[in-house]
């Protein structure tokens, strides 16, 4: 390998300024309204703002917004399947795919995907599997990538919703919609889908029942199709919050359903009546 | 994954035993198979343990070395895991194989030591930012039987409950730099508290029932499991959907309430068993594996 004399490189490791900061910048505190202005221990998600068909190339894509997360997804196939030697040739294959842009967290990320990006893309398989009608795709394999630009908290909840929404752009058949919830327990309240500063702040001082739980839900079937969960909870607290997941899933139904009326409207506009 | 096939007639008829709790091998929905708990069995490791539970057989070493800390938390020491899937366990882990079923492992163990309490991470600095240990936890599956995550995390908490970490000294020369010693006595050591160390807890959804501790056979009639991390307290630490069906919110409830309900029963009898085997001393040892 060619060294460069001429130039004095940079360390081969370099962090963060912000790790030098005297007080993180964006405190987390457990009291009060928080720095959004949203309500503590209310189902009270970030509008999220959704579009779809924006990637022409693709068979389905969708585009999505919440606060400040941003993430697209791209859906390929059904297409002939790579691999030959899977011995369940009746069913189709889901692969997914999900990548943070190296820019899109407060620390730079690199562009190979890490392990945390493949547990990602695993449990986006996960909370997708369960809602499509796999074995209508026979020897063939369907493609959902996901492509974070910008990390605000709830990714993989959104990650999920968004995915599906570009399921049902490609016109994949699926037995329901999947949407995805998060929250962020912190003692006895609990936030619903936080930000990246709730969600990796250290919260109160009590550093009892501290848990952060993402959970994918098919709305018209009424199943769970996806939950994970770290950190501490009581058994109490996580099933309180599974339940307050569900109604937050219910809040962006409409938003999504009509983001997909829109785009179906688009593509085959009404016979104009003349 | 290993996996077995079985017929429908095989699966009608797990499927009614269970609906009558009653399982193949003759147990409850919530019982264990026979488990077996050695600590200690690998002299090159600071702590390792084997644990055995019905034929799946998972072995953990444990190695203490001095690393720098994380620049997030510059006075905690960390564990790194890792799982590898032996070729012996199922030829499918041949080569690449049992890669992805190791990340998808060890990504779940960083997920349920993800939180303060489980292992004290500060009592493994050694000086403020500058070293701490780093514990590897590295995970040999043997073979495999179902249930591969509880009989990890059994052994895990064994391995740390015998992990013997050497003190170290810091002393400081005349020009200001900082100098590591180490004890040279065997015996002056440190140990972990390994009581809040969670156990993993895997519950298959089975027809309209769920049982604990799946065998090959009953996995392969599920769609869909839950895996809970419980500590000693009931403290969940970790709860993750695996599979590829989904679960009603009713049933989820239900599971993670057996879920916590075993995960508690589980770590009695097994702290029980660490100190008893602990406090027999050395004994003579006659095979390994056998």
């Amino acid at each position: 390998m060619p060294v460069d004399t001429r130039r004095v490189r940079g360390p081969e490791v370099s962090q963060s300024p912000l790790l030098f900061a005297c007080k993180p910048a964006a405190v987390f505190s457990s009291h009060g309204p928080r720095a959004d202005g949203r309500q503590r221990d209310q189902v009270d998600v970030r509008p999220v703002f959704v579009r779809c068909g924006l990637v022409s190339q693709a068979k389905g894509s969708a585009y999505m917004e919440a606060g400040d997360t941003k993430l697209m997804c791209c859906v390929y196939g059904p297409r002939e399947t790579e691999r030959k030697d899977d011995t369940d040739m009746k069913c189709g294959r889901l692969t997914t795919d999900m990548r943070f842009a190296p820019f899109s967290c407060p620390e730079r990320g690199s562009w190979i995907q890490g392990s945390q990006d493949k547990d990602f893309s695993l449990m986006l398989h996960e909370s997708l599997q369960p809602a499509l009608c796999l074995h209508k795709y026979p020897r063939s394999q369907i493609e959902v990538n996901v492509m974070v630009l910008e990390n605000s908290g709830s990714v993989l909840a959104h990650a999920v919703t968004c995915a599906s929404l570009a399921l049902a752009d490609a016109g994949i058949e699926m037995y329901d919609l999947v949407l995805g919830c998060a929250i962020r327990q912190d003692g006895a309240s609990y936030v619903v889908d936080p930000t990246y500063a709730e969600e990796n702040g250290n919260g109160s001082d009590s550093s009892d029942n501290q848990g952060r739980l993402t959970l994918a839900f098919l709305p018209s079937l009424n199943q769970v199709s996806g939950l994970q969960s770290d950190g501490e909870m009581t058994e109490e607290s996580l099933s309180a919050g599974v339940r307050t997941c569900i109604e937050g899933c219910y809040k962006i139904y409409p938003v999504i359903q009509q983001a997909l009326a829109k785009a179906v409207r688009r593509a085959a506009p009404p016979p104009s009546e003349s | 994954m290993a996996t077995v096939q079985v017929s429908e007639a095989e699966k009608v008829y797990i499927l009614h035993g269970i609906r009558d709790d009653l399982r193949v091998d003759g147990r409850g929905c919530e019982d264990y198979r026979h488990m077996e708990i050695e600590t200690d069995v690998v002299s090159n490791t600071d702590g390792s343990a084997k644990v055995s539970l019905g034929h799946t057989a998972v072995l953990v070493g444990i190695k203490a070395e001095i690393g720098k800390p994380r620049p997030m938390a510059p006075n905690e020491g960390y564990l790194e895991f890792f799982v590898d899937c032996s070729a012996n366990a199922t030829p499918e882990f041949e080569g690449r194989g049992g890669e992805e079923l190791g990340k998808e492992l060890s990504n779940t163990l960083y997920k349920v030591f993800n939180n303060k309490h489980s292992v004290d991470l500060k009592k493994l600095c050694i000086s403020k930012g500058e070293h701490c240990w780093v514990l590897y936890v590295d995970v040999l599956l043997l073979q495999c039987d179902g249930n591969l995550y509880d009989a990890m995390s059994v052994a895990i908490k064994a391995a740390l409950f015998s992990t013997k970490i050497p003190k170290v000294h810091i002393s400081n020369d005349e020009e200001g730099g900082k100098e590591i010693e180490l004890s040279d006595d065997p015996f002056d050591c440190m140990r972990l508290d390994v009581e809040n160390v969670p156990c993993i807890v895997t519950l298959c959804k089975v027809g309209h029932r769920h049982v604990v501790d799946a065998t090959l056979q009953e996995k392969a009639c599920s769609v869909a499991s839950l895996i809970i991390s419980v500590t000693h307290k009931g403290t969940v630490t970790c709860v993750r959907k695996m599979g590829g069906g989904s679960l009603d919110p009713e049933s989820i409830f239900e599971m993670t309430e057996t879920g916590k309900r075993v995960g508690k029963a589980l770590h009695v009898p097994l702290m029980k068993l660490l100190q008893q085997e602990e406090s027999l001393g050395t004994r003579q040892k006659v095979g390994f594996l056998g």
